[in-house]
């Protein structure tokens, strides 16, 4: 009887903990191989042959298509520079240079990877189209409402994410990746 | 309480192959990956262009915008199959999967060194039958070997501005990813 309580116990240990690290690995993306430069992420290993277990688990939820090596590579944010997580009731600043790659696209999706409409019907801008700054610096501005300069239109959701695409760069590893520029995310004003 | 104890370790270790179990398998149940919603699309053997942006359930999640995008199911498990565009001049690139989501190629237009897209995938066992004797045609074509029986190839184009998508969009109807050799 003592048995078959202690055996119980062990199954229901086991089933818990083994389905609740495995759900939080691949819903929350904890993923080997993430390159982290401040708040961006990428995770250089997804567009390779070598793709770890959990890039696969996690782009067969999603139901997503990586970015080849060859093709480029994606940063996505989910937070400001300081760690809040983007919030469409906010304005941000998207500020400094990108690494180096022919060109790169900068998108917004609601939190769950849609666009957002909007009535400018813009959503994303190409590295061609920036209004640049003499030191070839460039701001984008997202905000709800029209902006002057390099405007993001975004919609009043709870949370949002960015996701800048470097096409045909030559950063295709970790290490590369690791030490490259990025632009910074800077809160404004929250209504 | 020794015994509760080792009764609890015996519990996270078998946590521990539950977690690893898990992880490997949710490829082969997912329902809503890559491979099943560009089965919806339509038939092996042809590329379908998605909309630009995302509109409604015909396309897959986060793509880039400024990209159009054309999908194409295939499979080589009995010939091998050419991939065959001609692509606009400006940015392009195409790459390889298989039926699980990895990514196993990937080129881009510069790489690629021209707008013509021309791309043989065989098996290994087509390899070395085509190499006792490989055939004219192949000259110019970029010939990969993938160990798999089947996969999809996912076809982008830039649109660097609207008046960009009728030309785009016409290089992505005439992509052809089921030539022979």
């Amino acid at each position: 009887m003592r048995f078959l309580f202690e055996l119980a116990f062990t199954i229901l240990i086991a089933t818990t903990i083994g389905f609740a690290t495995a759900w939080y690995a691949v819903d929350r993306g904890v993923v080997f191989g993430t390159v982290t430069v401040g708040a961006w992420k990428a995770w250089p290993l997804e567009g390779s042959a070598n793709a770890d277990p959990y890039s696969l688990a996690m782009l067969a939820r999603s139901g997503e298509i990586p970015l080849g090596g060859g093709e480029g590579i994606a940063f996505t944010a989910t937070t400001d520079s300081r760690g809040n997580p983007l919030s469409g009731h906010c304005t941000y600043a998207v500020d400094g240079q990108t690494p180096p790659a022919r060109l790169w696209t900068l998108t917004a999706y609601d939190a769950l990877g849609h666009l957002m409409p909007n009535a400018a019907g813009r959503t994303g801008f190409l590295s061609r189209e920036i209004l640049r700054r003499p030191d070839g610096d460039f701001v984008i501005t997202l905000a709800g409402d029209v902006a002057p300069g390099n405007w993001l239109p975004i919609a009043p959701v709870d949370r949002f994410k960015l996701v800048l695409r470097l096409y045909d760069t030559p950063l295709t590893t970790g290490s590369q990746l690791a030490g490259v520029t990025m632009p910074r995310i800077i809160a404004g004003a929250c209504s | 309480m020794r015994r509760t104890l080792l009764y609890a370790l015996g519990g996270l270790l078998l946590a521990g192959v539950i977690h690893i179990a898990i992880i490997f398998l949710v490829p082969y149940f997912a329902t809503r990956d890559a491979w099943s919603a560009i089965a919806k699309l339509g038939a092996e053997g042809e590329f379908h262009i998605l909309p630009l942006g995302d509109s409604g359930p015909d396309t897959l999640p986060a793509l880039d915008p400024r990209l159009l995008h054309a999908v194409c199911r295939f499979s080589i498990a009995d010939n091998p199959i050419r991939i065959q565009a001609q692509l606009p001049s400006d940015f392009w690139s195409i790459a390889i999967f298989d039926r699980r989501g990895r990514n196993l190629y990937s080129l881009n237009d510069r790489s690629a060194e021209r707008t013509q897209l021309d791309l043989a995938i065989l098996t290994p066992v087509q390899m070395a039958q085509m190499r006792e004797d490989p055939p004219a045609s192949l000259e110019q074509a970029v010939v990969i070997e993938l160990p798999v029986q089947a996969g999809f190839a996912v076809l982008r184009v830039l649109v660097a501005d609207d008046s960009m998508l009728p030309a785009a969009t016409r290089a992505l109807q005439g992509a052809n990813c089921a030539a022979t050799l």
